[in-house]
């Protein structure tokens, strides 16, 4: 056992968990050695109480996990085979795909004559329902005027232009 | 393929390798665990909790990056503080930190962290002169060296082995115990102003 206190790198050793047997020694018999640890630990602990106080509380305002989703670990082999299907599935559909007619621009010229036969009779019917009364009551008046009205399939006026 | 994914085919990872790099392909339950420990040493050695969020997530992103480089030869914990070491070591090197440094605007009220730490029990005196040693303590570990800081930080904080450490920095296990010297004798003399 050493017979004079020990020194300050001891003491430091003695915290860091380093302390030899000599050191140990001497701590259980002299008493300023102990209270000269007690204080540095005391100090080191205060710290650790303060950052882990002060982290707490900065973490427990931030969002729960960083921006992270959509990482979740699928494994990079698997994600590699979709692909690899995926890629092959296009390129087993794409014969048909070229081979067959094209039923979306079949469609539209479809509706597309539609829309017109719409429009030429919209555009025959020259008054609206609602002041169909007049115009038989001016039809009525004039006699034959600028053209004749003459009644519809569908009960409407329709003025002929000749 | 990959040399650890050939490595986990293959069988060749022993349980604990295997149950390592298992942990660092699901990033989600990675940020969970280790999360509070990473951001906590970030704050710490920045004391800008912005700047230590920000941190925080490049090292879980750029961790699941090179999940592959692990080669489970520490623990995914000190693997982790590497990366966050190396991260943190650059933002206090960037010059919007500096300024900042420089302006002492993120500078940490240890006395209002003291007042929350207040036990009920604890007198007046008493508690002013804890009080007293945390601020003296706090600001000592903050103007301690880079290399210093960290190390006192994975110690005392993290509670981290001297090995460990030494492998988180890329240290000499003399040179860490060297830096946890110098800070310790900062602490003391913090310590004694206070007597
Ligand atoms: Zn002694």
């Amino acid at each position: 056992m050493k017979t004079t206190h020990l020194s300050a790198w001891e003491h430091e050793e003695c915290i860091l968990g380093q302390a030899t047997p000599e050191m140990l020694g001497h701590l259980t018999e002299c008493a300023p050695c102990r209270a000269e640890i007690g204080r540095l630990e005391h100090g080191v602990a205060l710290y650790r109480k303060a950052a882990m106080e002060w982290s707490s509380e900065c973490l427990a305002t931030r969002p729960q996990q960083p921006h992270m989703a959509g990482r979740r670990g699928l494994p990079a082999v698997a994600l590699r085979w979709a692909i690899a299907a995926a890629v092959l599935l296009v390129l087993a559909l794409l014969p048909f795909h070229v081979g067959s007619p094209r039923p979306v621009q079949r469609t539209a010229e479809i509706s597309d004559d539609v829309l017109l036969q719409q429009v030429d009779e919209q555009v025959s019917v020259a008054v609206p329902a609602s002041m169909e009364s007049l115009t038989h009551l001016v039809s009525t008046e004039s006699g034959s005027g600028a053209g004749a009205v003459t009644s519809a399939p569908g009960g409407k006026h329709i003025v002929q232009t000749n | 393929m990959e040399a650890l994914e050939q490595l986990i085919h293959a069988g060749q990872l022993s349980p604990v390798r295997h149950r390592m790099a298992a942990e660092l392909e699901d990033v989600n339950t990675l940020c969970s665990t280790y999360r509070s420990r990473i951001y906590r040493y970030a704050l710490l050695s920045l004391r800008d909790p912005d700047l230590a969020e920000s941190v925080t997530q490049d090292c879980f992103l750029k961790a699941y990056k090179a999940r592959n480089e692990f080669r489970g030869d520490c623990s995914v914990a000190t693997w982790l503080t590497r990366i966050a070491t190396n991260l943190i070591r650059d933002a206090t090197r960037s010059r919007k930190f500096q300024f900042w440094k420089a302006a002492n605007s993120t500078a940490v009220d240890a006395g209002a962290i003291a007042d929350r730490l207040r036990s009920p029990g604890l007198s007046p005196e008493t508690f002013l002169m804890i009080k007293e040693e945390l601020r003296q303590l706090w600001d000592t570990v903050a103007t301690l060296p880079g290399q210093q800081r960290s190390v006192f930080l994975l110690r005392f904080v993290e509670e981290m082995e001297v090995l460990e450490i030494a492998t988180a920095m890329g240290l000499h296990v003399g040179t860490v115990k060297s830096h946890l010297h110098r800070a310790l004798t900062a602490v003391r003399k913090a310590m004694e102003g206070t007597k």
